[in-house]
């Protein structure tokens, strides 16, 4: 009986970290966020490890980010998204803000897009880097993203006007 | 006989490498508490098993 007991035991602890590996591993609310610019798509944070800080995208471009939110509960999950561009502590723009609704064991996504080209200041000139922090807030949980715009490698030439 | 036993050993190794690769991806995804009570019962399963194997006369 003893012998059996040790071999329970071992069982136990067996399972034991079979049920935490699912329930805190693989259970909860995850989300990630795509970021497609130019021709290269960014995935900048996967499930529960740490997000990336930063993406680069070329002056003028724009990136279109999706924001995946993976709904790993036995309930539906529902959520406000609001997403806003800021630039030195201040609000830029508001890009986007509406609810998000994920059934259960499901994945849910919001699209928007930021044009580097419209939200730039124009007093820029073209051949300085600019960056923005998208801010992205879904319910408690808040994101930061910091937007790097490259300078353009070529700056266009003045026009000469013509004698 | 012999040959055997030599496969079998190294299906066992074989088994305890992917587990091992396995757990090694997947702790990632543990918060610190999951990870502390998972190295414990990691603990404790083994050293149980210890037991276990010692009670058999090994």
């Amino acid at each position: 009986m003893r012998k059996n007991l040790f071999l329970y035991l071992t069982l136990a602890c067996f399972v034991g970290i079979i049920a935490i590996f699912v329930v805190d591993g693989y259970l909860g609310i995850y989300d990630n966020l795509f970021v497609a610019s130019g021709e290269r798509e960014e995935e900048i944070g996967r499930d529960s490890r740490p997000w990336q800080e930063s993406v680069r995208i070329d002056w003028g471009e724009k990136a279109f980010f999706c924001y995946e939110v993976d709904n790993r509960q036995f309930s539906d999950y529902t959520a406000d998204v609001e997403v806003s561009l800021w630039h030195s502590q201040e609000k830029v723009a508001d890009l986007i803000a509406q609810p998000i609704s994920v059934a259960s064991f499901d994945k849910g996504q919001l699209e928007w897009v930021l044009d580097t080209a419209e939200l730039i200041p124009g007093d820029i000139p073209t051949e300085q880097g600019y960056e923005f922090t998208v801010v992205i807030k879904r319910g408690e949980i808040e994101r930061r993203l910091i937007t790097h715009v490259r300078p353009a490698p070529y700056p266009p030439k003045p026009v000469i006007p013509a004698p | 006989m012999r040959l055997t036993f030599i496969l079998f050993g190294f299906g066992i190794l074989f088994c305890i490498a992917g587990i091992g690769y396995l757990a090694a991806e997947y702790v990632k995804y543990l918060s610190e508490v999951g990870k502390i009570v998972s190295l414990l019962l990691t603990v404790g399963l083994f050293s149980f098993l210890g037991k276990y194997f010692e009670g058999l006369g090994w």
